[in-house]
């Protein structure tokens, strides 16, 4: 038997993933597809916000969507009603998606015909934080019966999204529900963040959603 | 049970370590986590057989050290540990600190043949 050694690796755990992620974003970038990774807790309305959000642009540019769920493929039908090509990825029990994941469901999507792919994460505020997907913008949705301490439980997740939804807003009047205090936690673990609040049930705010994602697709599809 | 999907990630970067190196038999892996990072210590321990079966892994050790959280005071620039003292400076009890260290999560060394 060959001698006993101790090997020092020294490598952050997260290392191969993050590098999978930059390649995926340089080819995204070099197709001109833009990639949304749209993260939330379940039953905070990510799918009912992606319907909206999908019928207010699929007339102006090519959508894709890729729905991650650990099995089942309700939300991948539901999405599938607005016409827009839908793929369904199952995680097989994990509770995230990575760049290698992601890269092999873009392949699925073919994505050389779209001009905005949006992944539907696993719903969880936990582990998507962690795993970079290669994503050109990462978005979150926080609802409001949800409450207004979720910043300060899930630090991670709002620190690393560009945009934050504050959805379910039209039953503000009925939780108890600090909007400027949910605001504040959040900006002070992300001064840069752009928050937007909506309610994808009655439409409140989706237009100016609507307008942030048009205009970062724009951005970068452009060069 | 975030610490499946992640201890998963860790397995998948030893195997491809252990290819490169020539690497036959793990004894024992050792992995650093910070008292902030998002993993805690004893699931990864009670998972870590699960993670690591039918891999090159199969039957190692799993140690864990773990790394305090410290912060530099930005007012009277003292180094302090942020946990235990809920992110007060312990000289001059002002709440202003920039992180050092407390958020790592490596892969440190494999003890092998």
């Amino acid at each position: 038997m060959s001698q006993f050694k101790i090997l020092e690796i020294k490598q952050n755990v997260f290392d191969d993933n993050n590098r999978q992620a930059e390649i995926l974003r340089k080819e995204l970038k070099k197709n001109k597809t833009f990639l949304l990774n749209l993260m939330s807790s379940p039953g905070s309305g990510k799918t009912t916000t992606l319907v909206k959000t999908v019928n207010t642009l699929k007339d102006e540019m090519k959508i894709g969507v890729m729905e991650a769920d650990i099995d089942s493929d309700v939300d991948a039908r539901t999405i599938s009603e607005t016409g827009v090509k839908v793929i369904q990825l199952h995680t097989g029990g994990m509770c995230h998606l990575d760049a290698d994941m992601t890269k092999q469901g873009l392949e699925a999507l073919e994505t050389d015909e779209i001009d905005c792919a949006i992944l539907e994460n696993v719903g969880n505020l936990v582990c998507p934080a962690e795993f970079d997907t290669g994503a050109s913008k990462n978005a979150m949705i926080l609802s409001v019966p949800e409450g207004d301490d979720k910043p300060l439980k899930y630090p991670l997740m709002f620190s690393i999204v560009d945009v934050l939804l504050i959805n379910k807003i039209d039953v503000l009047d009925y939780f108890e529900f600090d909007l400027e205090a949910c605001i504040e936690h959040a900006k002070r673990l992300n001064p840069n963040v752009k928050i937007i609040t909506i309610s994808a049930k009655t439409g409140e705010g989706i237009e100016e959603w609507a307008d942030w994602l048009r205009n970062e697709v724009k951005k970068w599809n452009e060069n | 049970m975030h610490e499946i999907g992640v201890l998963l990630e860790v397995v998948k970067s030893v195997e491809r370590y252990a290819l490169e190196n020539d690497v036959k038999k793990i004894e024992t892996l050792v992995l650093q986590i910070g008292e902030l990072s998002s993993m805690i210590p004893k699931y990864m321990m009670k998972l870590y057989p699960a993670a690591v079966d039918g891999t090159i892994l199969e039957g190692s050790e799993l140690e864990i050290e773990v790394l305090s959280a410290n912060g530099l005071c930005t007012d009277c620039k003292k180094v302090f540990r942020v946990l235990e003292n809920h992110g007060i400076c312990t000289v001059c009890g002002s709440k202003n600190f920039e992180l050092l260290s407390g958020k790592e999560f490596y892969i440190k060394e494999i003890e092998c043949y």
